[in-house]
C-alpha cells in the first residue's frame, strides 16, 4: 500500500465529512488549505481512518502530522505496509 | 447524573431510562421550534391521515438522545458532537419511551465515543435509531 493509494482512500472519506464531493486531496493538503476542515471534522476524519485501517492513533502521533502526506506515512507505518 | 470518566468507558457499556411524552412537551417544542404543522398540533388532521393522533415531533423525541449523553452515558463529562437519527415509527402524546444506548467505539486520541442508541415505545416498537458521537472533557 503506497502513499498515493492511501490518499486515494482518504479523499472520499474527507469529501463526505466536509460535504464537498469536489474535494481533491494531495499530500500537501491540510486543515489550513482545505475549506471546512475544522477541529470537529478532523476528529471525524481520524475516527474514520481508524475504522477503515483498523488502527489506533495516539494523540502525540497526530499532533506531529503536518498534512495528508504525513498521515498517509503514519498509516503505512501502522499497517506495516 | 452519571459521571463516567474516560477510564470508566469501554465497548458494551450501556445506559437506559424512560420518559413520558406530555402535552406540555409538545406545546413547549411548538413554541421553541415554530413548527406548527397541523400533523403535530391537531389530532383530527393527523387521524384523517391514518395516524392515531397528533404525531410527536421527531426532534422532540430525539432530544432524549441529548439527555442520554448529558445525564447517563457518559453524563457530566460528556459533550455531544453529532447524531445521525433514523425515524422508524411515529410516537404519540402519552407514550412512555425508553431510551437505551451502548458504547460501540472509542477514539483514545481525541476522547471521542460512539454510541449506538434507540428509542422504543411502551409496546416495544422502535421509534428511532441513532448513532451518537460524544466527546469527554474530563481531563
Amino acid at each position: 500500500m503506497d502513499s498515493a493509494s492511501i490518499i486515494e482512500d482518504l479523499q472520499p472519506i474527507l469529501a463526505d465529512i466536509l460535504d464537498n464531493p469536489d474535494l481533491r486531496l494531495s499530500s500537501e493538503s491540510n486543515a489550513s488549505n482545505v475549506e471546512g476542515w475544522d477541529s470537529l471534522a478532523h476528529i471525524n476524519f481520524v475516527v474514520a481512518i481508524e475504522k477503515l485501517y483498523r488502527v489506533k492513533f495516539a494523540l502525540g502521533e497526530l499532533q506531529d502530522l503536518k498534512n495528508v502526506g504525513d498521515m498517509a506515512a503514519l498509516i503505512q507505518k501502522k499497517v506495516g505496509a | 447524573m452519571n459521571e463516567y470518566r474516560w477510564a470508566d468507558l469501554g465497548p458494551g457499556l450501556g445506559a437506559e431510562f424512560s420518559a413520558a411524552i406530555t402535552p406540555a412537551m409538545m406545546t413547549a417544542f411548538a413554541d421553541m421550534s415554530g413548527d406548527l404543522n397541523p400533523l403535530h398540533i391537531m389530532d383530527g388532521f393527523a387521524a384523517e391521515r391514518g395516524f392515531q393522533g397528533r404525531v410527536v415531533y421527531g426532534l422532540l423525541t430525539s432530544a432524549l438522545y441529548s439527555r442520554l449523553v448529558g445525564m447517563h452515558l457518559p453524563g457530566k463529562w460528556g459533550v455531544l458532537h453529532g447524531i445521525d437519527v433514523e425515524f422508524k415509527a411515529p410516537a404519540y402524546v402519552g407514550d412512555l419511551l425508553t431510551v437505551s444506548g451502548t458504547v460501540q467505539f472509542l477514539n483514545e486520541a481525541y476522547r471521542r465515543i460512539e454510541i449506538k442508541a434507540r428509542i422504543v415505545n411502551q409496546s416495544g416498537a422502535v421509534i428511532s435509531k441513532a448513532n451518537i458521537r460524544a466527546g469527554l472533557h474530563d481531563a
